[in-house]
């Protein structure tokens, strides 16, 4: 049956899906051309201490990427199932409905993880060939809330997507925000290294919310 | 005989809207009833009530003698839903639809599906938001019928259907739930589609049932009268004369009670020659709960 579900997911999103992972990299490896141009032009010890002395790391514009990413991804994932309310029919399948949600999101999860890991293998492999291992984990390490805001993007707005009334989503939506803002707080790099494990944790925490719109659903909520 | 669909007691609010009040009803093995009512009575709030999807203010639904708020999810494969305007997935074409529903469903009979997609003149791969209304009641139907379930509860079936879609579909419900045993719980817009169809109906009002009864009972006893009348009539109310009205001096009532009794009860209120006439499932409906 999960299999069934993660069949319907891939039919919605195949497309999407190979946008993203195409966006993804095209970023990522834009990002890579223009340390590979740094490099070529004043040539590696530059970057070094550039990244050094000013606390630069070369892939800013990749910050709000994962992010929007992962909000279009819950888009074109759970509107069509909120289309004429044909959520209906997934929990009219023979299975538990936090099951099927649970499905739903895991197929998101992995397929985010699909999208944001080849991305981040690309700048590792490159990284590695100009820079120190200190200096490429600093970018990797800085870079890696912004992922998590990708997957907390992701699961922020298929709860917004799944609540049956537009009061309440709106209000979803303004509280998602802030919950994203969190992701972004700190603008210099390696900020939330400490924080990282209980930021993924928190992260994943946010797929129950999805569970909440899910009962008022079959409660009958509506406008 | 056995209740396959029993309500107790429902009473549901939107708001402070009553909707209705204390309703019961039972659906027995192998019947198919039909809700009918006007717009607002209730008739989606109660489908959606049966499948889940709305809890009601108090009372209790029964499906196969489960609890629908405590369903085991497996009974589910047991019930057949259609959603109003035949809703399915839009972005999946008929091979990809068949094929999920499928791996749910271990009693799944593609051949009935295929042989009702037969019918439909689409491709293969073509999406189901690209079909029309008629097209997509019948790959609704398909899936149902590939389903197999034993208690079939389907929203107004006839919406956005033209007339041929829509004897096709009563046609080819009505062959199948005699010929299956099928329990079958339906509302309509279309009241001619319900006669063709179903075996006992429950007619609503805002707040209440009026009516629940075999159509066969019901056509059989249900009677219009008509009589002209002096300017100024007014009909007093009596028991079991159902929506009286006056237009253009000519006097219209329907009941249920023998001939006898409404004629002798119209002769004391001074109203001779009468006229009766039986009347069909639509004109019965609108007997029982007015033009608004």
């Amino acid at each position: 049956m999960i299999k069934a579900i993660f069949y319907k997911e891939w039919i919605k999103t195949k497309w999407y899906l190979l946008l993203a992972l195409l966006v993804s990299l095209g970023f990522s490896a834009y990002a890579m051309l223009r340390i590979s141009r740094v490099c070529s032009l004043k040539g590696a010890e530059h970057l070094w201490v550039v990244m050094m002395q000013r606390d630069a790391i070369f892939v800013e514009l990749l910050q709000y990427v994962p992010l929007i990413l992962g909000l279009v991804f819950a888009i074109v994932q759970f509107v069509p199932e909120m289309h004429h309310r044909s959520f209906k029919l997934t929990l009219h399948l023979p299975m538990r409905a936090t099951s099927a949600l649970a499905s739903m999101l895991s197929f998101g999860m992995s397929m985010m993880v699909l999208v944001c890991v080849p991305a981040l293998l690309l700048m590792w492999v490159y990284l590695q060939s100009v820079l120190a291992p200190e200096l490429y984990w600093h970018i990797l390490l800085s870079a890696m809330p912004w992922y998590l805001a990708g997957m907390a993007a992701y699961l922020l707005t298929a709860w917004v997507a799944l609540e049956p009334t537009w009061g309440r989503r709106v209000l979803n939506l303004v509280l998602g925000v802030l919950l994203l803002r969190i992701y972004f707080l700190a603008p210099s790099p390696e900020a939330y290294n400490d924080f990282l494990p209980l930021l993924a944790i928190i992260t994943l925490c946010y797929s129950i919310l999805s569970v909440l719109s899910l009962t008022r659903f079959r409660d009958g909520r509506q406008d | 005989m056995e209740n396959i669909i029993e309500c107790r007691n429902l009473t549901h609010y939107y708001g402070k809207r009553l909707i209705y009040d204390n309703l019961s009803f039972g659906v027995p093995r192998g019947r198919i009833l039909g809700l009918l009512g006007k717009n607002g009575t209730g008739k989606t709030t109660t489908i959606n009530i049966l499948s889940g999807f709305l809890q009601p203010r108090s009372g209790e639904c029964y499906i196969l003698g489960e609890k629908i708020g405590n369903m085991n999810p497996l009974t589910r494969r047991k019930i057949g839903l259609l959603i109003e305007g035949h809703v399915q997935y839009q972005f999946m074409n008929i091979e990809q639809i068949e094929r999920f529903y499928a791996s749910f469903y271990p009693n799944w009979k593609r051949e009935a599906y295929y042989e009702l997609m037969s019918r439909l003149k689409v491709a293969p791969h073509q999406r189901i938001n690209r079909m029309s209304c008629g097209q997509r009641s019948q790959v609704a139907l398909g899936l149902i019928l590939a389903q197999d379930p034993e208690v079939l509860v389907l929203d107004d079936f006839s919406l956005g259907l033209d007339p041929g879609y829509r004897r096709l579909f009563v046609d080819y419900m009505r062959e199948y739930a005699k010929a299956e045993d099928k329990t079958v719980f339906l509302t309509s817009h279309i009241i001619q589609d319900m006669e063709r169809l179903v075996d006992d109906c429950i007619v609503m009002d805002y707040g209440k049932i009026l009516v629940q009864m075999p159509v066969e009972e019901l056509l059989g006893k249900f009677r219009r009268y008509t009589a002209q009348v002096s300017e100024g009539f007014r009909m007093q109310d009596t028991d079991g004369i159902y929506t009286p009205s006056v237009i253009r001096q000519t006097l219209e009532l329907f009941s249920m009670l023998p001939e006898a009794e409404v004629r002798a009860r119209l002769s004391l209120q001074g109203v001779a020659d009468v006229q009766v006439e039986k009347v069909g499932l639509e004109d019965a409906f609108i007997g029982l709960t007015g033009k608004y």
